[in-house]
């Protein structure tokens, strides 16, 4: 009778045919996610007959990170950079060390790049990376120590300096010392950022995702702000995974493998255009192809990958310490 | 921060002035260029200025979400993390208690050195029936949480003059379905045993969770609440204890394990229904032990009836009134537990707006046989212990009780803390909650004394009718008064009749072998009062 009573109590009865997932994300998917959980929800659906109810996190990209090791119960990750994605492993071991060979692309469905989002008419008159170090010029750029994009922001900075230097990383140190000190707030993650210039009027130049920047110039319109594409920035891979000890132990593997898997799907994909970020898939991606502009493309290889990136730049007493304390 | 904001609005204002006057006066527009220059300077260091205070406050507001609480509360004081999965409370209980005695009772009592008192204490007297003073529970508790699942519990009671534990163990919450309880817990068995020390209504329990329900045990039990948290079950691994046992947290001496099942069900609960507060369910244990491994082989005051593996009753006054018989001399046997205990009991309870009402009933069913031998107490030779296999009976006892409350200031009544409407305050007016309590219970113990056609210690006889009741009938009548949540003072009188338990004056000092000098106890009366807190 014992049994009985606890096989109809019980939550997790296998029998259940409504499913709950947790996408913790970074800052500007908001919108992306939002999109794509009710087309995933539908689409699984009609293929299983099961509900599935999607819920969503969003923050700066290592903050993210953090919650999920300190227990955040993520079914899937979807994070601004894989070096976020490789501490769930490192420190939580909820991941396999192989995870990125999980997905096409290296888990990364869409990509993005870094652009610049100026006030109307471009007053300030701002071109290029060299643009942002000029006394006047107010620049507004998350912390590098909490967000993703604030980390491609500066890796792009740091490689535009070094094209123009010869590689000179005292001169790049230099560089990127001017143009953080023309940041007159650092706000945690990239919609924080986007809040400060757009809402809060602050600064002359956001750098900005890319759909970051294209979804405020839609939601704006076009008089208030425009976007200025540097002569070099970076090619960001916004990678996915799934949490896997979380989703064992939620019985949700199957759901969640689904969920990231659709992301490379026609639909997924054409979504993630929608959305002003860079579909992976080669027809969606020259359907989106006009809507984007031919930037150089540096990667994060040219530094040595993410870990490497990390290290040197990002960590406790690296580059960004030392500049931004000064 | 709103200081600067201020000389920087002051210097905005001056700006625009300065603009206008700009505006009005000179020509020069390179100079008006600059005010706006400056004004627009301004207006962002402004805006700057409000954002990192925005921002500032975000990270307040998240800092005190990360920040450890400190609780402090008339429910206890404690410690909790900021995500609530790890905390640490202190709570505490205390009753000091008085006990006064009518003279008839004394009068018995003090007739002979030989009868209740010669069950509690040897020939010591009638120490514990006096009137008098007595801190009767004083029990810090250490309670808490970790990782947002596993509770613990810990508590001592000092009352005895001795610390001991009275509460020690771990309560994971897997599932509201599925929880396992592993350490020194209260035995789910007795709906009243399970009510909190603080929160029942009387001054001392019923005979059922008193005398025969077990209290507490060692080991472990699988619980929860199933059906919408309509049907709780238990099911426990324990030791096992003696009727109205609480064991000690030492091994088990027996080395018989008891088995401990309850269903309790609220049908009706959340329902708008004048039944929604009813309750009820059904009790079981089962032990099975051999009558040798209830004696000690080794402890020289075998004598000890703790040691028999039975137990001792006491009255509603908490006078001694049955023990089971111990050897000390000669071929005149005790009696030592021996085969099944069987217990079982039907309970309910019913809250209704202000009334209250609890009722069970429990019958213990004990394998004894009659044993000789041993260490006596007072020295001697050691004697082999035998054990009679052709005396092995078994025994039924019963007791049953009906309690109502009635809280005339209106309370809603119900199984726990009784939260005063307005506390008791002479500058305010308060004067807290009132509750009228009554209670009917019996306790019956037959079947033990005659053997054959002898009613004294021979084979088949395992307690003294002359000593040991056959029954008690008692009503308590009482008044609650609730200060607040946590202070309680508490009166009850109290009201025994007793069937057996002494001997006729005039006619020895022990049972006559046809019982014809065996006697009724004189009825006990007592007036309990107590002062109690509890948080």
């Amino acid at each position: 009778m014992l049994i009985a009573i606890l096989a109809l109590a019980n939550p997790l009865n296998a029998s259940a045919a409504e499913l709950n997932l947790l996408n913790v994300s970074y800052d500007p998917t908001r919108e992306l996610y939002q999109q794509f959980d009710a087309a995933f929800a539908k689409y699984w659906e009609a293929k299983t007959g099961n509900k599935v109810t999607i819920k969503a996190s969003h923050g700066g990209s290592g903050k993210q990170a953090r919650a999920i090791i300190d227990g955040l119960e993520a079914n899937v990750a979807t994070l601004a950079l894989a070096y976020d994605v490789d501490q769930l492993y490192e420190k939580g071991k909820l991941i396999p060390k192989d995870w990125q060979k999980r997905l096409p692309n290296n888990s990364s469905p869409y990509t993005s790049t870094i652009v610049f989002l100026v006030r109307k008419g471009n007053p300030k008159h701002i071109k290029d990376w060299d643009d942002l170090v000029k006394p006047g010029v107010a620049v507004i750029t998350p912390n590098p120590k909490t967000s993703g994009g604030a980390r491609w922001n500066f890796l792009a900075a740091w490689a535009y300096s070094l094209k123009q230097t010869n590689n000179d990383e005292a001169k790049a140190k230099e560089f990127v010392t001017k143009l953080f000190k023309n940041v007159p707030v650092l706000d945690s993650g990239a919609r924080g950022s986007t809040t400060t210039f757009v809402e809060r009027g602050i600064g002359d130049v956001l750098l900005a995702w890319e759909n970051e920047a294209f979804l405020a110039k839609k939601e704006l319109g076009p008089d208030k702000v425009d976007i200025v594409v540097p002569s070099i920035s970076i090619l960001a891979e916004p990678p996915v995974t799934i949490v896997d000890k979380v989703a064992d132990k939620h019985k949700t593997r199957a759901v969640a493998q689904a969920y990231l898997e659709y992301l490379y799907s026609d639909e997924g994909q054409d979504i993630a255009g929608k959305n002003f970020y860079r579909p992976t898939k080669p027809e969606v991606a020259a359907k989106y192809a006009s809507q984007f502009p031919k930037v150089n493309l540096i990667t994060i290889d040219e530094f040595g990958g993410w870990q490497k990136a990390q290290k040197t730049f990002f960590s406790d007493g690296g580059v960004f310490d030392q500049i931004y304390a000064k | 921060m709103q200081f600067k904001k201020k000389i920087i609005a002051s210097l905005l204002i001056s700006g625009g002035v300065l603009g206008a006057a700009g505006q009005a006066s000179a020509n020069d527009s390179s100079e008006l260029e600059q005010l706006r220059a400056l004004v627009q300077e301004l207006d962002q260091k402004v805006r700057v200025l409000a954002r990192k205070e925005e921002l500032q406050e975000e990270d307040l507001e998240k800092q005190k979400k990360e920040t450890p609480k400190i609780k402090a509360s008339a429910s206890g004081f404690g410690l909790e993390s900021a995500d609530g999965k790890n905390s640490i409370k202190l709570q505490g209980l205390l009753q000091s208690d008085y006990r006064a005695y009518n003279n008839a009772y004394r009068d018995v009592r003090s007739r002979s050195d030989f009868r209740a008192g010669d069950l509690d204490n040897g020939l010591t007297g009638f120490s514990n029936t006096g009137d008098g003073w007595l801190i009767r529970r004083a029990r810090p508790t250490v309670l808490g949480t970790l990782f947002g699942k596993y509770d613990y519990r810990f508590t001592e009671d000092f009352a005895g003059g001795n610390a001991t534990v009275v509460d020690a163990y771990v309560d994971a919450r897997f599932d509201p379905a599925f929880q396992v309880q592993v350490g020194k817990y209260k035995s789910q068995f007795s709906l009243e045993r399970l009510q909190g020390g603080g929160n029942i209504k009387f001054i001392e329990r019923s005979y059922v969770a008193n005398d025969i329900a077990p209290n507490r045990d060692l080991g472990i039990n699988l619980h929860g609440d199933v059906l919408d948290k309509k049907l709780s079950y238990s099911l426990a691994y324990n030791n096992g204890v003696q009727d109205g046992g609480n064991i000690s947290t030492g091994t088990d001496f027996n080395g018989a394990s008891e088995y401990t099942a309850r269903l309790f069900t609220t049908p009706f609960k959340d329902q708008d229904s004048a039944l929604s507060g009813l309750g009820f369910g059904l009790a079981a244990t089962h032990a099975h032990f051999s009558g040798q491994a209830n004696l000690n082989y080794t402890d020289t005051s075998a004598a000890n009836g703790s040691w028999n593996g039975l137990p001792s009753y006491v009255s509603d006054g908490q006078n001694t009134v049955f023990r089971y018989n111990t050897w000390t001399s000669g071929s005149t046997p005790g009696a030592v537990a021996d085969g099944t205990r069987f217990r079982l009991s039907p309970q309910a309870n019913y809250y209704y707006g202000p009334f209250g009402l609890i009722t069970e009933y429990v019958r213990i069913s004990q394998g004894v046989s009659n044993y000789t031998g041993g260490s006596p107490a007072a020295g001697g030779t050691a004697t082999d212990f035998v054990i009679n296999k052709s005396s092995n009976k078994t025994l039924n006892h019963d007791a049953w009780q009906i309690a109502g409350s009635w809280l005339l200031t209106g309370e809603d009544a119900s199984f726990g803390k009784v939260k005063p409407k307005q506390d008791f305050d002479l500058d305010k007016g308060g004067w807290g909650a009132w509750e009228l309590v009554a209670r009917y219970h019996e306790l019956y113990a037959p079947c033990k004394s005659k053997a054959g056609t002898s009613y004294t210690q021979a084979a088949g006889a395992y307690s003294d009718l002359s000593k040991s009741v056959k029954s008690a009938h008692s009503y308590d009548l009482g008044v609650n008064w609730y200060l607040n949540e946590d202070v309680k003072v508490a009166v009850n009188y109290l009201h025994t009749t007793f069937e057996g338990g002494d001997i006729k004056p005039g006619t020895g000092a022990n049972i006559l072998a046809n019982g014809s000098n065996v006697a009724d106890r004189s009825d006990e009366q007592a007036i309990f009062a107590r002062f109690q807190i509890s948080y």
